[in-house]
């Protein structure tokens, strides 16, 4: 598995890129291009999931349950962002993500939609925009059913059966959470 | 202290258990070592000392607070203490403190006989109900602790929720007679029935004659054991010398009674530590509070379990590998140990 942080490109890198491709790609109405910006796997979400890996605690036998076992994953979310160039100032980035599933979470797959332009109020300087929108990609935590002998079976959250509240308590601990679903992008560079 | 006794019934009398005296004849309570061992707990005086009903109604709250009204005693100090065993802290960590259960502990609040001790409060100097009380409280402060004196003989009644009934105590009588021989009060018919119909977890001291639980000791035998046995929801403790680790196996205490041969007792017994040397009280009288907390702690997670599924789930998850040279005849189903007991068998 790759480290996650190392691979996510930075909204900066990203930029960076976005602007490059406009400003080197003129495009005519004939002549539309689409440029790959960022590929990377891993998410704010994908690394939380694999935070809930974290820690672990002993059955009713004595063996040892570790979370990782239930918050790993042999794919890391995906990402890839593409920009299609309409016009010599104007794109609309697009992309998606392959999502990840590990045996007591899933992030679901996402695509992302949104528009580049820019501007140059100077020769030497250009005011770029863009607005991004994500849908999906979704971080579900799933529960777990525990055997708790004569007291019953439950469906519980399963990093908390053993070390918080009444079992129906802990699923009230499951982790449901929505990416960024909306990123808006300004940016103002001069050449020098 | 004579309990109640129907004609053709054998006497019994009711005795403490919370340390072994080999001067039994003539004697009617056990005191002995419990009582020895604190003289050198630095204590200014023993007349001087209040009782812990006295003491909670001139300050409550650490001594910063003081009232006029009185106020029950128990002290509900929520502090995990070095006698307890590591698995309370853990278990307090996760927030079970016995909310919504109810311990009924069934003693002597009432006589003129005290001695002192240590739960890590300072030195105290109590009727032997208020030490089982006090114990029951810190085990399980979220717990509603009632206090039952033993010798109104009347009916012990339950509360809503989850009812624990702790009996540091034991009916003695001669030798030889048959549990339905016995006229029992209404307050020990209670306590066996609700054991025996499972409506409260009753955690009773096993005695500390170093003899088999039920079995013959000075030509007496402790006939609320003998009563107990086989019930579904009774839980018989014994004493360990010290809580037991893996690394430092514990050992039964040397006046501790032990499961025996019987296999009825063996699946309903526990061990715990009591460790006396932190708190100058020994005996299987402060085995069983623990056992009552414990009791209460499980409740409080688990809010719709029976009285009987409680102590299965303690005689189910007892370990033995912390104790020394394991077996069933003297440990019985082995340490209680809370975080197991709150454990998963298994998840998926």
């Amino acid at each position: 598995m790759r480290e996650r942080s190392g691979n996510r490109g930075g909204s900066r890198t990203t930029a960076l890129l976005l602007s490059a491709c406009l400003g080197t790609s003129p495009a005519t109405a004939q002549d539309i291009t689409t440029s790959l910006v960022d590929i990377h796997q891993g998410s704010p979400l994908s690394d939380r999931a694999r935070s809930l890996g974290d820690g672990g605690y002993e059955l009713q036998n004595g063996s040892w349950v570790s979370f990782n076992q239930w918050y790993h994953t042999n794919w890391l979310d995906l990402h890839v962002d593409l920009l299609t160039q309409l016009t010599e100032n104007t794109g609309i980035l697009w992309g998606f993500g392959t999502g990840e599933k590990g045996e007591k979470y899933s992030v679901e797959p996402s695509l992302k939609l949104g528009f580049l332009t820019q501007t140059h109020p100077t020769p030497k300087s250009t005011l770029s925009f863009s607005l991004t929108s994500t849908i999906g990609g979704n971080l579900t935590e799933k529960p777990c059913v525990a055997n708790y002998g004569d007291l019953g079976i439950y469906s519980v959250n399963c990093r908390l059966a053993a070390t918080d509240m009444a079992p129906e308590e802990t699923l009230k601990y499951l982790v449901n959470a929505k990416p960024e679903s909306m990123h808006l992008w300004l940016n103002y560079r001069v050449t020098f | 202290m004579k309990k109640s006794s129907r004609s053709r019934s054998p006497r019994l009398s009711s005795y403490f258990l919370f340390d072994r005296s080999k001067n039994m004849s003539g004697s009617r309570w056990k005191f002995g070592l419990a009582a020895l061992a604190i003289l050198s707990a630095p204590i200014a005086s023993a007349q001087e000392a209040l009782d812990a009903d006295e003491m909670a109604a001139l300050c409550h709250g650490g001594g910063s607070i003081c009232v006029s009204a009185k106020i029950p005693a128990a002290r509900t100090t929520q502090a995990v203490q070095s006698w307890m065993s590591p698995d309370v802290g853990a278990a307090w960590a996760a927030g079970y403190k016995g909310k919504g259960a109810t311990i009924t502990v069934v003693d002597d609040f009432s006589s003129s006989s005290r001695f002192s001790g240590n739960f890590g409060v300072g030195v105290q100097y109590q009727r032997h109900g208020e030490w089982t009380r006090e114990e029951a409280s810190m085990i399980a402060p979220s717990a509603t602790i009632k206090s039952k004196d033993f010798s109104t003989s009347s009916a012990v009644r339950l509360a809503r929720g989850l009812n624990v009934l702790n009996l540091s105590y034991g009916m003695y009588a001669t030798q030889g007679y048959n549990v339905s021989q016995i006229g029992w009060s209404a307050e020990e018919a209670s306590i066996i029935s609700y054991a025996g119909k499972g409506s409260a977890v009753v955690s009773k001291a096993a005695g500390n004659d170093s003899v088999a639980v039920g079995g013959v000791t000075g030509g007496r035998q402790d006939y609320l054991d003998l009563a107990l046995i086989g019930k579904a929801s009774a839980i018989f403790v014994g004493a360990l010398a010290t809580n037991g680790t893996t690394s430092t196996p514990a050992q039964l205490a040397w006046y501790s009674n032990y499961a025996g041969s019987d296999p009825l007792v063996q699946s309903h017994f526990l061990v715990v530590g009591v460790e006396g040397d932190k708190t100058g009280l020994y005996g299987t009288s402060f085995a069983a509070p623990i056992i009552s907390g414990y009791a209460a702690v499980i409740g409080s997670k688990f809010t719709k379990a029976t009285p009987t599924q409680i102590t299965n789930d303690l005689l189910n998850t007892a370990r033995t590998d912390t104790l020394v040279n394991y077996n069933a005849s003297v440990y019985g189903k082995g340490e209680a140990s809370l975080s197991r007991a709150l454990a998963p068998v298994s998840i998926r």
